[in-house]
């Protein structure tokens, strides 16, 4: 099974989170991997241990920033993942989440193409060249690249029985062999796509969903997605996940493909003993330890659906959240105990006022008077209650 | 041609207990915009034998009500849920929709935003509506304005001046729901649509009841920290005494006003494992980036220094009163009622002046 895993940099310290114009600038920033995307790697492991298959990751930003941060992930043996891509692009920068999903979709379906295309060049070599080393050249060659599951072809000393090599063997006719991989064909299109319920950064949690959305437009069909998945598994063709939403708890069934949001709660299950020979087969040979760039032009991209252009959103000027707009201290406040106004004082006017507003910028004088009249009070409990449940 | 786009939409969200308090929040938020465009609000409702709810929602501030009421609609399906709202988008383009910003809102109107496609504010806190021009966009008349936190530092406003519905989801606790008027009149519609079928199915729903404390759902939350195991001179102080006189203002909160009350406390309090607060006090109770995020009408931060963590979790209240006898501490940053010195002298008169007893026990 392939599954996707959609990862993202975010700024490491929220007082160094540099911004253009509202969009944050990622190549001057220190970057560090989203912590909610942790629990999508785990799924992903998960996923890979439950049925096998090969786990690949999706990126978007800066590359310079984005492969060092990967690196640990796939250099670890037990939790990893096996393949990287990136996606990066100047056209790409200042992509909003709907920008965002839309080249992540197409990511996504690069990826599965990327898959399915060398299978489909195994069963063009079958055709052509039959029983001949040049299938099996072709079949090494595939395999090294990491781009072959083991059921196709394998160099395992555990497995003898690929479809390749019964078909060299003379175990299988040609059609056979050829049925039998557009089988996996149809397999490896039955993806899998986990990601974080939301970044550190953005806070949206909206690209999970439309990554579904933006692949099933790409793919003509509808992909299923789930979110805030607290605990879920996996076969062949369907996924049943367990979901909190709100005071609801929900399982939702889904066929594959589909996209998974893992919530912080998520716990992997252990995987079956039974499932492991099934989990072998469907395995590819090991990790690319070099990730993959591509480009807007490499995704087939509209340019018009990308980056600033592609964004319907436009973050404007910030707001400072710094006191109150009116902060009254008891005791020490003065306000208005009614109405007042507006009056004249020495030729100035001040007011109106309404009850319970401070008597900001008033001259000593006036207030004086006012205190003596019994119209503006220190602010007291009496009126404190009345402003918070009035 | 987005001109054409006009109404105010809210998708209503509800339980076994009729609207969420979410949803009747939203009618405000609706109620708030559409007065400013001198637009309409309408409430979307899917559901199954829901047609009361329709009426709840008027008399909250809908002028409008699309009513989606088939059995096929009984449980949430996201999927089906989504085509069936966004179908109503498609065929009367409304001019902004909101959802709630929980888990439900924030599943369907990502996808829905998608298709449209639109952009999407999430978590917005505050919503106005302006003009706003840019050199390079042009201008644009009452432009809905979409304000929401940014990096935890400040707030943001986000506009989605080219594309229509302009669509945000609301933070809970960010408008307080309009007063019921039982007299208000609006066009309920039932809109038929068909079911369909799909890749995916809900095999199993189960309504949890709300957690004790309900925290999130509560109108007013007293919290406390670890100011209640001293008075202003060092001395120790029984911290039962604050608990009691928290207790007291939850009683006369809930009495007088009718409102629902809940105690709080941070994390420093509940993790200092004191003695004489056990069984009152425990992590369900915690307030903060850790614990619950509430977003209440009244927030009283009693003996609370205010350390970022917890100001994350309550710093959205609709008015916070902070009882600390340090003038610098950094609740009274955010406090709209901010009251300097001992608690245990100024919780008497507080409790009193709310209509409770203030005497110490």
């Amino acid at each position: 099974m392939l599954i996707v895993v959609l990862l993202k940099g975010v700024p490491a310290r929220t007082t160094q989170a540099l911004q253009i114009g509202g969009v944050l600038n990622r190549e001057a920033m220190d970057l560090v991997l989203n912590p909610h995307d942790l629990k999508a790697i785990e799924a992903a492991d998960f996923v890979k241990r439950r049925v096998g298959g090969k786990s690949v990751a999706i990126t978007m930003g800066p590359e310079a920033k984005l492969i060092p941060l990967m690196k640990p992930l796939y250099d670890s043996e037990v939790l990893g993942i096996d393949e990287e891509y990136v996606l990066s692009d100047r056209r790409m920068a200042g992509s909003d989440t709907l920008a965002t999903s839309y080249a992540l979709s197409l990511g996504v379906k690069k990826v599965v193409e990327k898959h399915v295309n060398p299978m489909e060049e195994m069963v063009e070599a079958i055709k052509k060249s039959g029983y001949s080393e040049a299938v099996k050249a072709k079949a090494e060659e595939l395999y090294r690249a990491n781009m072959l599951p083991n059921r196709i072809f394998s160099e395992l000393p555990s497995i003898h029985d690929s479809i390749v090599q019964r078909f060299l063997g003379g175990e299988i006719t040609a059609e056979a062999a050829i049925e039998k991989i557009r089988a996996e064909m149809e397999k490896i299109s039955r993806f899998i796509v986990v990601a974080g319920i939301k970044t550190t950064d953005g806070e949206t949690g909206s690209v999970g969903p439309q990554v579904a959305e933006g692949v099933s437009e790409l793919l003509g069909k509808v992909v299923p997605h789930s979110t805030y998945v607290e605990d879920f598994d996996v076969e062949s063709s369907a996924v049943t996940s367990q979901r909190m939403i709100g005071y609801l708890s929900q399982k939702l069934e889904m066929k594959l493909p589909c996209v998974l949001t893992v919530s912080p709660e998520y716990r992997p299950r252990e995987p079956l003993a039974s499932a492991q020979p099934e989990v072998r087969y469907n395995s590819y040979r090991g990790k690319v330890l070099q990730a993959f760039k591509w480009t807007a032009v490499d995704l087939g991209a509209d340019p018009k659906r990308l980056g600033l252009t592609g964004s319907p959103t436009i973050v404007g000027a910030g707001i400072d959240v710094g006191k109150p707009p009116v902060q009254k201290t008891v005791g020490s406040s003065l306000i208005f105990l009614s109405d007042y106004g507006p009056s004249e004082y020495e030729g100035k006017k001040y007011g109106p006022f309404s009850r319970g507003d401070l008597t900001v910028g008033l001259p000593d004088p006036l207030l004086s008077k006012l205190r003596s009249q019994g119209i503006v009070v220190v602010f007291g409990y009496d009126v404190l209650a009345r402003e918070l449940f009035a | 041609m987005t001109d054409e786009a006009v109404d105010v939409w809210v998708y209503l969200q509800h339980g076994k207990a009729g609207l969420t308090k979410d949803s009747l929040e939203l009618l405000a938020a609706g109620r708030k915009v559409a007065d400013k465009l001198g637009q309409r609000v309408v409430g979307i409702i899917l559901g199954h034998k829901i047609e009361e709810l329709a009426e709840k929602a008027v008399h909250h501030g809908a002028d409008g009500v699309l009513l989606v009421d088939e059995l096929a609609f009984e449980t949430y399906f996201n999927l089906e849920y989504i085509d069936a709202v966004y179908s109503l988008v498609a065929a009367r383009k409304p001019y902004v929709f909101l959802f709630s910003a929980n888990e439900v809102g924030k599943d369907l109107a990502a996808r829905i935003a998608y298709r449209v496609p639109t952009g999407l504010a999430t978590d917005t806190v505050q919503l106005e509506v302006e003009d706003w021009s840019n050199p390079v966009l042009g201008q644009f008349k009452n432009l809905l304005i979409q304000v929401r936190p940014d990096f935890g530092t400040r707030l943001a406003k986000i506009y989605t001046p080219r594309h229509r519905p302009q669509m945000a989801t609301v933070r809970p606790g960010s408008f307080l729901p309009l007063p019921e008027d039982l007299g208000r009149k609006g066009k309920v519609e039932k809109v038929e649509i068909k079911e369909g079928s799909y890749p995916a199915k809900v095999t199993e729903v189960v309504e949890l009841p709300s957690p004790v404390p309900d925290l999130a759902g509560a109108d007013v939350v007293i919290s406390l920290g670890l100011g209640i195991l001293r008075d202003r001179t060092g001395r120790p102080r029984d911290p039962r005494e604050a608990y009691q006189y928290a207790e007291k203002l939850k009683a006369a909160v809930e009495d007088r006003y009718h409102l629902r009350a809940e105690i709080g406390a941070t994390r420093a309090l509940i993790y200092a494992d004191v003695k004489a607060l056990e069984g009152l006090i425990s992590e369900e109770n915690q307030v903060g980036q850790t614990g619950t995020t509430v977003r209440p009408r009244v927030y009283f931060a009693i003996g609370i220094s205010g350390a970022l963590q917890h100001r994350v979790g309550m710093q959205n209240s609709s008015k916070i009163v902070a009882i600390n006898t340090d003038p610098q501490a950094p609740i009274f940053k955010i406090a709209h009622y901010p009251i300097v010195g001992d608690l245990y002298e100024e919780l008497p008169k507080l409790v009193s002046a709310i209509g409770g007893d203030g005497r110490a026990n």
